[in-house]
């Protein structure tokens, strides 16, 4: 979830209310967020916003536009954008789109900001919701990188290409010498961090103006000229690239109202490409490409459970910042332009409750009679339990992920059938346990101290591998237990086993047990209905020693599915 | 002072109430006196010395006189110089060898009896060396041996005090300190303890008078003396009730996995049922059928766990692929407009460890009942650093409620109804919330007795996207309910990793609050 850090001052202006800290915490759920941090030092707030499909919202602009609204104040009325059948005039604000683009980076958005010069907090907030946009909403720039120029230093057309990246140098942002491209990737801080996104592609995404100079090489790192926007510029050039047409052109809208409501002037510019996008082949940004949606009026008062009138629900919209028409049965909504989260119509649903208010909805209790049942599993587990309990066994819950060294070496076993993660957060986290037992030895050599005898006892789950099964695992309900002590042996566990099996009302017999993690001749196999359900026996003294365990030690594994099943 | 009479044996009460103040109180006296054994009498002295009851106040060095196995024999046969004499008076006069030959006696041993005796003018030797009995009457030491040495086996120990002159001349004669196997008796020397009653002592000895606690009080019920009835009319010794017991180490419940259980009746006792589920999940599962767009950023490498082997399902069940995947492309029949994506049929099969509880739900719906209500808590996986507030692995609880008029008010009821019965909440805050899956979304925060506010759990309404792709054309609510905090508070502890502790010793002793 992305936060954000806004100045109170300048935030509060923008809604055009103060507050206090409990009253903005109270109002802030209208944009799904979250009061995180206040530094009266600094005068800033940290604001958590919860909502992902919301990126308009992750910003001072954006936030303050969405309470204002909220609170009943005025929003923005944004005439620069072109839509697919009306396009604003650009002038000579063109960028032209190299054909060979379109393997690695298809799609750029762009406009020009004038107006008024950029100050300090404009700029901090432009960089914050750049990052933001970008990091969260653009994942890490691979689908949506930004770009801020001056905008005086450059002629259009801008030329968006594809360069070759040993033969294209420029002055990166932040160093004092030319590079290629190439270099900018292994030795600039920006291109470590980005330039995985475009290093396996055989030309690299570069913007110039009409006459070669260099504007940034995207998505990596602005040129140290025409890329280094200060405080009092005046004309601003801001383009995005990106992968996925929509969610690039949307960023570039957010981005636009933001500075509209700023108090800056948006000049749009036409993208022409050389082939067809979902938009056609040129489209003049910002583009207005969203489409209306309708939600019928029953269905909104069936899923929220009040009988709201139709006039009711438009108020609780425009509330959201949201224009609407009724027509007959059915709201329709116009989608603001820095939104597109309207996937179906319970997403209309939600802001009309959001519109309304949580204390509008009066809580009732579902009215269907149903029988609640815990699951067989578990009535058989809390059978199984009662019965260890009875003979002196103390319970325990273990994690499921574990280490190979755990679960396979010490255990003395091949580990063929263990369940192994590919990306694990550490060796200590590699495996899923295949049996209990391990689970009990590790208390075991971690509870010398602890006054003998021992008994513990697990009902968990175990996983392993198993070509049969679709998923190639199988996930089985067991039961192990384990006792040390001085004197404990096979005898102790034989009785054991006889006693659950008897007190479960189940038969079962013994087969001798070759396993190297118990003592030869003193182990055995259960078998129950012709199936090897469990395994007991001494702990070999291989195994005790390899976990450190100075107590002879007897354990016992039983799958309960079996003998649920029958 | 207060005196514990309760902590005092038998032994110690006979012994206080028997011995008076100033007298010299020795195990000599005490075991003819009370017919204590010697043992009895050393544990009396040292329990009531170290309770200073009794102090000690001299030691006497005492001479004992024990018979050894040869003066046992002694008794039985008589001794070497009597069987000499008795031989003789019987055959006559015999030369010395056949004497031994005939007792089985050494020659030296016969030779030296022979010396003894002849001087004393018993025994006499003719020329042919032929040894006979004189009419001299036995010397007074032989009879005064064979006293002693009946006194000897009848009592065990014979005290050097008691002899008479003549007597301790004999029994002197008669004994070795070391090596004494051929003697008839050993020589024992023991040192005395003499002690006196201790101002507390005579307290205790009044206090035990006043309350006539006797010693002679049943210690301990036995099934004789219940088939006798020779309790009747006894009095029982009391017991110290303070007196710390033993540790009993018992069988027992996992305070945690108890709680687990507490919330699953609760759940069950509302109406819900409880479904469960594999830990390997599909993607399919896991994100596809939740809606969750494939490149949504939960879904990174770097949120969920991979499986190196058994990494692909072999298959996604059908029609639930295709409606799933139609779903996220276009919207399909659900009235969405979809992702716009083009579905990934082997992103979907890839297998990961299950991350949420609502896999369960996803997977619950196509067969769920309507109206039905169902739970599951879900042991999860998420890739996270391990430390007190995330675990490699832990519980969610989840579930849903399928109704045709199941609705936004009735899923704040339904949270209300979590929030008083699971979390004895006192009061209740509903805030909208973010899920991919759900929308409406809804957090409930509740005001907890103890913990004071915080979130209690995530709900909404199922997106028509994730039911009616499943073939569920009702509304249903989903909600999941974070009470690892309760837990934790329940069990007074602070850390997550404290819940699944390996640490016999720690979960012994663990308990609810």
């Amino acid at each position: 979830m992305p936060k954000i850090e806004v100045n109170r001052d300048i935030f509060y202006s923008f809604i055009g209310n103060t507050y206090t800290d409990d009253a903005l915490e109270a109002l802030l759920p209208c944009a799904k967020a979250e009061l995180d941090a206040v530094d009266n030092d600094e005068g800033t707030l940290k604001i958590e916003l919860n909502d992902t499909n919301r990126p308009d919202l992750w910003s001072t602009l954006g936030l303050a536009r969405q309470l204002r609204v909220y609170e009943g104040g005025q929003r923005g009325e944004y005439n620069f954008f072109s839509n697919s059948k009306k396009s604003l005039d650009t002038g000579n604000r063109i960028v032209k789109v190299d054909p060979e683009i379109k393997a690695t980076r298809p799609f750029m958005a762009a406009f020009a900001v004038t107006g008024k010069a950029v100050d300090d907090s404009t700029l901090k907030d432009l960089i914050q919701t750049q990052e933001k946009l970008c990091w969260n909403y653009g994942r890490k720039r691979k689908s949506i990188a930004m770009g801020v120029y001056r905008s005086d230093l450059f002629n259009y057309p801008v030329m968006y290409k594809a360069a070759d990246p040993d033969t294209t140098r420029f002055i990166p942002l932040g160093m004092d010498k030319e590079l290629n491209l190439r270099e900018i990737i292994k030795e600039h801080p920006k291109g470590q961090e980005f330039g995985h996104i475009v290093e396996n592609d055989k030309k690299f995404p570069f913007i110039t103006d009409a006459d070669g100079k260099v504007l940034s090489f995207s998505p990596v790192i602005n040129s140290s000229e025409i890329g280094a926007v200060e405080v009092g510029d005046e004309n601003l050039f801001i383009e995005l690239t990106g992968t996925d047409l929509p969610s690039l052109i949307l960023t570039a809208s957010i981005v636009a109202c933001d500075l509209a409501d700023n108090g800056f002037t948006i000049l749009p510019v036409k993208v022409e490409y050389p082939y067809e996008t979902e938009f056609g082949n040129t489209i003049t940004t910002p583009f207005y490409f969203q489409k209306g949606m309708s939600v019928s009026i029953e269905y909104a008062r069936k899923l929220l459970g009040v009988d709201l009138s139709a006039d009711e629900m438009k108020t609780a919209l425009l509330r959201m910042g949201i224009k609407t028409e009724i027509k007959g049965e059915e709201i329709t909504i116009e989608v603001p332009e820095y939104r597109n989260d309207f996937l179906h119509p319970v997403d209309i649903i939600e802001d009309i409750m959001m519109g309304r208010g949580m204390d509008s909805f009066e809580p009732v209790m579902p009215s269907d009679s149903t029988v609640g049942r815990i699951s067989p599993e578990e009535e058989f587990a809390r059978k199984t339990k009662d019965i260890l309990i009875g003979l002196g066994f103390q319970e325990m819950i273990y994690n499921y992920l574990g280490s190979g060294k755990d679960y396979i070496e010490k255990m003395g076993i091949t580990g063929d059938n263990h369940i192994q993660i590919v990306n694990p957060m550490t060796e200590n986290y590699e495996f899923v346990r295949a049996s209990i037992i391990p689970s009990m030895l590790n208390s075991e050599a971690i509870s010398a101290n602890a006054v003998y005898p021992h008994h513990i006892f697990e009902i968990g789950k175990i996983a392993f591998l198993d070509s049969k099964d679709n998923s190639g695992t199988v996930t089985k309900n067991a039961l192990g237990f384990m006792s040390a002590d001085r004197n404990e042996g096979f005898n102790q566990v034989s009785s054991s086993v006889s006693a659950i099996f008897y007190y479960l009302n189940k038969e079962y017999e013994l087969v001798e047990l070759d396993d190297p993690r118990f003592i030869r001749g003193r182990s055995a196999k259960i078998v129950y209905n012709g199936k090897v359900v469990g395994v007991f026996g001494e702990v070999s003294p291989q195994v005790l020693e390899n976990w450190g365990i100075q107590m002879p030690a007897t354990c016992c594994e039983i799958d309960l599915d079996f003998l649920i099943k029958d | 002072m207060d005196f514990d009479l309760k902590s005092l044996h038998p032994l110690e009460i006979r012994l206080l109430r028997h011995v008076a103040k100033n007298e010299k109180i020795t195990a000599e006296q005490i075991i003819e006196d009370l017919s204590y054994k010697l043992g009895q009498c050393n544990q009396a002295f040292s329990w009531l010395a170290a309770k200073e009851y009794i102090v000690e106040v001299s030691r006497k060095l005492r001479t004992l006189y024990e018979i050894t196995e040869t003066g046992k024999d002694y008794v039985s046969k008589g001794t070497p110089e009597l069987r000499i004499i008795n031989l003789l008076k019987e055959k006559g006069s015999m030369r010395m060898p056949d004497i031994s030959r005939d007792l089985g006696l050494e020659n030296k041993d016969v030779g030296s009896a022979f010396g003894q005796l002849s001087k004393e003018g018993v025994l006499k030797m003719d020329s042919e060396k032929n040894v006979e009995v004189t009419d001299k009457d036995l010397p007074g030491r032989i009879t005064l041996l064979v006293s002693l040495l009946t006194k000897g086996l009848e009592s065990g120990l014979l005290d050097e005090s008691q002899f008479t002159k003549d007597e301790l001349i004999v029994i002197k004669a008669n004994s070795k300190k070391r090596g004494a196997a051929g003697s008839p008796f050993k020589i024992i020397e023991r040192e005395d303890l003499v002690y006196e009653l201790t101002e507390n002592g005579e307290k205790v000895k009044k206090l035990l008078l006043d309350q006539g606690v006797t010693g002679e009080e049943i210690g301990g019920l036995t099934p004789e003396m219940l088939s006798t009835g020779s309790w009747k009319g006894k009095e029982f010794r009391e017991y110290n009730i303070n007196t710390p017991p033993s540790r009993v180490l018992l069988g027992r419940r996992n305070p945690y996995s108890q709680y687990l259980q507490w919330v699953k009746d609760k759940l069950s006792s509302l109406g819900f049922e409880e479904f469960d589920g594999p830990l390997v999940e599909t993607e399919f599962w896991n994100g596809d059928a939740l809606f969750m767009p494939q490149f949504h950023s939960a879904r990174d490498i770097h949120d969920v766990y991979y499986l190196k082997n058994a990494a692909s399902a072999k298959e996604i069940e059908q029609p639930w692929l295709d409606q799933v995947a139609e779903t996220h492309e276009t919207g399909w029949e659900t009235g969405s407009r979809g992702w716009g994506y083009k579905f990934d049929h082997d992103f979907t099969r890839r297998q990961v460890l299950r991350s949420q509880g609502t896999v369960l739900s996803a997977k619950q719906l196509h067969k769920a009942k309507i109206p039905g209500k169902y739970f599951g808590v879900a042991r999860c996986f998420r890739y996270d650093q391990v430390d007190a507030t995330h675990g490699a692995d832990f519980y969610q609880t989840e579930g849903i409620v399928l109704g045709e008029d199941v609705n936004l008010r009735t899923l704040l009821g339904l949270l209300k109804m979590f929030a008083e019965e699971i979390a004895g909440a006192e009061e209740v805050r509903y805030v909208p919330g973010y899920f991919p899956f759900t929308e409406p979304s809804i957090e409930v925060h509740i005001k907890h007795p103890v913990l004071g506010w915080f979130e209690l759990g995530g709900s909404g309404i199922f997106r028509p996207e994730v039911t009616k792709a499943m073939g569920i054309d009702v509304p249903v609510l989903a909600w999941g309910l974070g009470i690892d905090r309760m837990a934790l508070m329940h069990l007074g502890l602070n850390d997550l990793r404290e819940l699944f502790s390996p640490n016999i010793e720690n979960v012994r002793l663990r308990r609810s609050k």
